[in-house]
């Protein structure tokens, strides 16, 4: 079971995920979003990508192969971090 | 890491002078997968440059192209499938298999009672592909999903899928994501 989680004092009420989301997993309250629907969620993540707030937090969901990053580079990025 | 060494020591590491013959095909991957990254980065990077040249030149016929050659080698693959009626029986060996390149599950929304829908005069079943080498190919290249290298991966499905079953579909992408995508299979 996937549970979602939004920063509210993050959240800048842009509805850009509730638009977004494919199953309707969210609905802006008071220029919150909040998620209504979070068993529907499939994990896609775009609302992640699209969140100008980085606001959101997802938990089980399951994480796909990510063999195009580039380790090295990720190294080097998390020494100068 | 491979870019550090030296010609002779990637040769070492090669074996390089290791006489081959037919009959004695390694079993084993050498280098280690690891060692492996950056040839994969090159097929990726390869992959990416074709789809986007062949997008240029042939503009919206290299959707066709990318979906019969993914159709054809997904009627090829599954020719050697046992033959199964059931469609989402079908789909989950389908997955089984091809675990590791593209990993698929069925799914539907809560209030769905199974995977197969009947609506407006269509049936269909969605699945949301989580693993994909296509989307991995296209985000190292700063490519868009949805484009003529994921029609590849439909004809794929399509054309296993037809082989398997004997029925006819047709697959349609709802949403695409980072993380997962959601398709459509509509049965005809
Ligand atoms: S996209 Fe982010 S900032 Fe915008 S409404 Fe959704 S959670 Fe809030
Ligand atoms: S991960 Fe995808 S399905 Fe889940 S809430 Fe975000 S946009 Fe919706």
């Amino acid at each position: 079971m996937i549970e979602i989680s939004v920063d509210a004092a993050a959240c800048n009420g842009c509805g850009l995920c509730v638009k977004d989301c494919p199953m309707q997993v969210y609905e802006l309250r008071d220029e919150v979003s909040v998620p209504i629907r979070p068993e529907n969620c499939m994990g896609c993540l775009s609302c992640h990508e699209i969140c100008p707030a980085q606001a959101l937090e997802h938990r089980g969901v399951y994480p796909s192969k990510r063999n195009y990053i580039d380790i090295r580079v990720c190294e080097m990025i998390n020494r100068v971090i | 890491m491979m870019a550090e060494m030296t010609v002779e020591e990637m040769n070492q590491q090669f074996k390089t002078g290791t006489v081959f013959r037919a009959e004695e095909i390694p079993i084993s991957c050498s280098p280690s997968a690891k060692d492996l990254e950056q040839t994969l980065h090159g097929v990726m990077k390869l992959n990416g440059l074709i789809i986007k040249s062949l997008e240029e030149i042939a503009g919206r016929g290299a959707n066709a192209v990318t979906y019969r050659a993914g159709k054809k080698f997904g009627h090829e693959v599954a020719k050697y499938f046992r033959k199964i009626e059931d469609i989402e029986e079908a789909l989950r060996e389908l997955s089984y298999i091809l675990h590791g390149q593209y990993t698929f599950e069925l799914w539907k929304p809560e209030d769905k009672e199974n995977y197969v829908v009947t609506e407006n005069g269509e049936t269909f079943i969605y699945l949301v592909f989580h693993d994909c080498i296509v989307r991995q190919t296209l985000r190292r290249n700063g490519m868009e999903q949805g484009g003529p290298l994921c029609q590849t991966l439909y004809g794929y499905v399509v054309g296993a899928i037809e082989e398997i079953t004997g029925r006819r579909a047709k697959l349609e992408i709802v949403h695409t994501g980072p993380n997962a995508c959601l398709k459509k299979l509509i049965l005809k």
